[in-house]
């Protein structure tokens, strides 16, 4: 399998603190890695980087042959349109948009909106029924199906989820895990972060952060 | 989506949106009142300044320097060029036609008048003068020198009857009383002394208070100049010299010169009446077009200051609100900028709207600014100042250019916005 990602001795600080330290670690194309780790051990902050929401201070993090610490701020947009599909704990959709338009914006921020294609992507994650609905009418695990379906419609290199289920209830946990699990069958790549042992250990790979460094790597579930 | 993207937001927080619109209702009603009266108030100034006389003398070029003593004229009657009252209507084809409010030409004869030397000077009170399209209009003395005062009744024209210079009257008031008969000569003795009859006494603060003022036809039968005369005042609306008006038109590009042809400056009006009447030398008459041009500007530099500081208070509430905005939407626009969203994009979402926010206040603005406009007039001027639907796109223009210098700031900001720390929460 070829590399998608190379990690190579990234160190982020802020201000006196120092998020990551020196971490070096590749992912092959069609892993799914599993980021575990305390609170504050810098698990967030290397998904930020590889996402292209965060730069690092030095080291460097190169995903799909992209260097994200030397892109400018349009290469960092057209990055992070075209290249990453982010699923966030909280799950962060436009409040005023529907669950449709939310994924369209996805789609509008790449190049054209295909609705037909948005609808698609929400059934793929069984919400065919709630496509019109806005954020506010959805429950938190349709919420985050729903920022599933925005994470792929661009059809990513790399999908970076952090806490996936961390604000969901244990039913709706079920369907996104399966939802992930169905994504790395069909040869996606996907970094995710998480807490819990039980879902780390559904990944090929879990990576253990502590205090910003590497405290266990390649560990082979 | 990007229409629909401006559309959901435009309809959210109608608060925050009310009170930005109303910073442009505000800004642009003074704006567009302003603005009204300060195109209303060139005309207006214009006409009213028009009644103080006219602004334009027209004498022959070749003309010979009168020779007065005491306001009488004693060049000889054959000494001198004229110039052809057939000509005169041509005034009313020039481009500015309709800026010329009003011409009366001026004969004078040097005569003895009961036994007086004095001037006799022909001229029009109320006088027809046919139009080569076909019209006719009505001018003379009524429209060039409204201010001169008549005791008595101003001569018919065609008949022979005069009217005298107050200063002459009152140095024979027994000969020189309305209702009497004078016996008028050129040299003395003379058979061919003509009777007129005394109409009225004139008071007009200029040289004719010692001159028999007559019907232009007596005065040219009288001296052998049928058809002519020697001087022309006319009354023109013109706009205040600026650096173009006093341009030579020789040294202007055709552009430059088109704009000084096309606008009514004392000097473009006089250039168009040397084109329809060759031969003649137009001046302004200084003191007038002078005072008129101080307090024309003068107003109008009030009226653009007021203008520009309302425009830019409203611009300043614009800010204000679009900086509220822009920090109450973080969350939503780290969540673009997460998912691909350039710094352009951000600003042109933002920036669409703040057009439409400005189309809405403009609009509504230009309304109240109308009727605001018609409040000054009629309070400034005594009639109210006419909407002018010229001024809505102006207005609109003017409220989108104030919406977008007063979002600049803020969208800056909102570009700039580092997604990371909005997503975690910071």
């Amino acid at each position: 399998m070829a590399v998608l990602v190379q990690i190579e001795n990234l160190r982020k600080e802020f201000g006196n603190v120092c998020a990551l330290d020196g971490v070096t670690f590749d992912v092959q194309a069609g892993e799914w890695i599993a980021i575990m780790g305390p609170s504050g051990s810098g698990k967030t902050t290397l998904i930020n980087i590889l996402g292209g929401l965060d730069t690092p201070t030095s080291g460097r993090a190169i995903v799909d042959g992209a260097d994200v610490g030397r892109l400018d701020e349009s290469g960092l947009a057209r990055f992070r349109s075209e290249k990453i599909g982010f699923i966030f704990q909280q799950f962060h959709l436009v409040p005023y948009l529907t669950a449709i338009e939310n994924v369209m914006l996805a789609q509008y921020f790449h190049s054209t909106t295909d609705e037909t294609e948005a609808r698609e992507a929400l059934g793929r994650v069984g919400l065919t029924d709630r496509v019109e609905h806005l954020p506010g009418q959805l429950s938190g695990g349709e919420q985050q199906r729903v920022a599933v379906a925005r994470a792929l419609i661009n059809h990513p290199k790399l999908i970076l989820a952090d806490e996936p289920t961390g604000n969901l209830d244990e039913a709706n946990e079920g369907i996104v895990l399966k939802l992930l699990r169905e994504l790395h069958s069909e040869g996606h790549t996907i970094l995710m972060v998480t807490h819990a042992a039980s879902i780390g250990q559904l990944a090929d790979r879990r990576i253990e952060l502590a205090h910003g460094r590497l405290a266990q790597v390649n560990v082979r579930v | 989506m990007f229409a629909r993207l401006v559309r959901e937001s435009f309809v959210r927080n109608p608060r925050r949106k009310v009170l930005t619109a109303a910073a442009l209702v505000v800004g642009m009603a003074v704006a567009t009142a302003t603005l009204t009266v300060a195109l209303e108030v060139g005309d207006r100034l214009a006409r009213e300044f028009r009644s103080l006389g006219a602004n334009l003398i027209v004498t022959p070029e070749s003309d010979t320097l009168p020779l007065e003593i005491g306001g009488v004229d004693y060049r000889p009657v054959d000494e001198g060029a004229y110039l052809s009252e057939a000509d005169l209507g041509k005034l009313k084809t020039i481009f500015w036609r309709h800026n010329i409010l009003g011409f009366t030409p001026f004969l004078d004869v040097p005569t003895i008048a009961a036994g007086m030397r004095t001037t006799m000077v022909g001229t029009w009170y109320e006088h027809e003068v046919p139009v080569p399209d076909g019209t006719s209009f009505e001018t003379g003395l009524k429209a060039t020198h409204p201010s001169w005062q008549i005791e008595g009744r101003w001569f018919r024209d065609g008949a022979d009857e005069v009217v005298v210079g107050a200063a002459l009257a009152a140095r024979n008031p027994d000969a020189f009383a309305i209702g009497k008969t004078i016996q008028v000569t050129q040299s003395e003795p003379s058979d061919a002394a003509r009777a007129l009859v005394i109409t009225g006494i004139a008071t007009t603060g200029d040289s004719e208070d010692n001159a028999i003022l007559v019907p232009l036809s007596f005065a040219q039968q009288y001296s052998g100049h049928p058809g002519q005369f020697r001087q022309l005042f006319v009354s023109a609306l013109t706009k205040p010299a600026d650096a173009l008006a006093n341009r030579d038109p020789k040294s202007l590009t055709p552009t430059e010169y088109d704009r000084w042809f096309c606008s009514p400056y004392i000097s473009s009006i006089s250039y168009q009446i040397r084109q329809v009447i060759p031969g003649v030398d137009v001046r302004a008459i200084r003191k007038v077009a002078d005072s008129e041009g101080k307090i024309l500007s003068h107003v109008s530099t009030l009226l653009w200051i007021v203008t520009l500081a309302a425009l830019i208070a409203a611009a300043l509430a614009v800010a204000a609100t679009s900086a509220t905005t822009v920090i109450e939407r973080r969350g939503e626009i780290g969540i673009m900028k997460a998912i691909g969203a350039t710094n352009a994009m951000v600003a042109g979402l933002f920036l669409a709207e703040q057009l439409m926010l400005a189309v809405v206040g403009g609009a509504i603005g230009f309304l109240f600014g109308a009727g605001l406009a018609r409040i000054l007039g009629a309070s400034v001027f005594g009639t109210p100042a006419a909407p002018r639907v010229v001024l809505l796109p102006v207005a609109l223009g003017i409220a989108a250019l104030v919406a977008l210098i007063g979002s600049l700031i803020p969208l800056r900001r909102a570009a700039r916005f580092d997604p990371a720390p909005i997503l975690r929460g910071e």
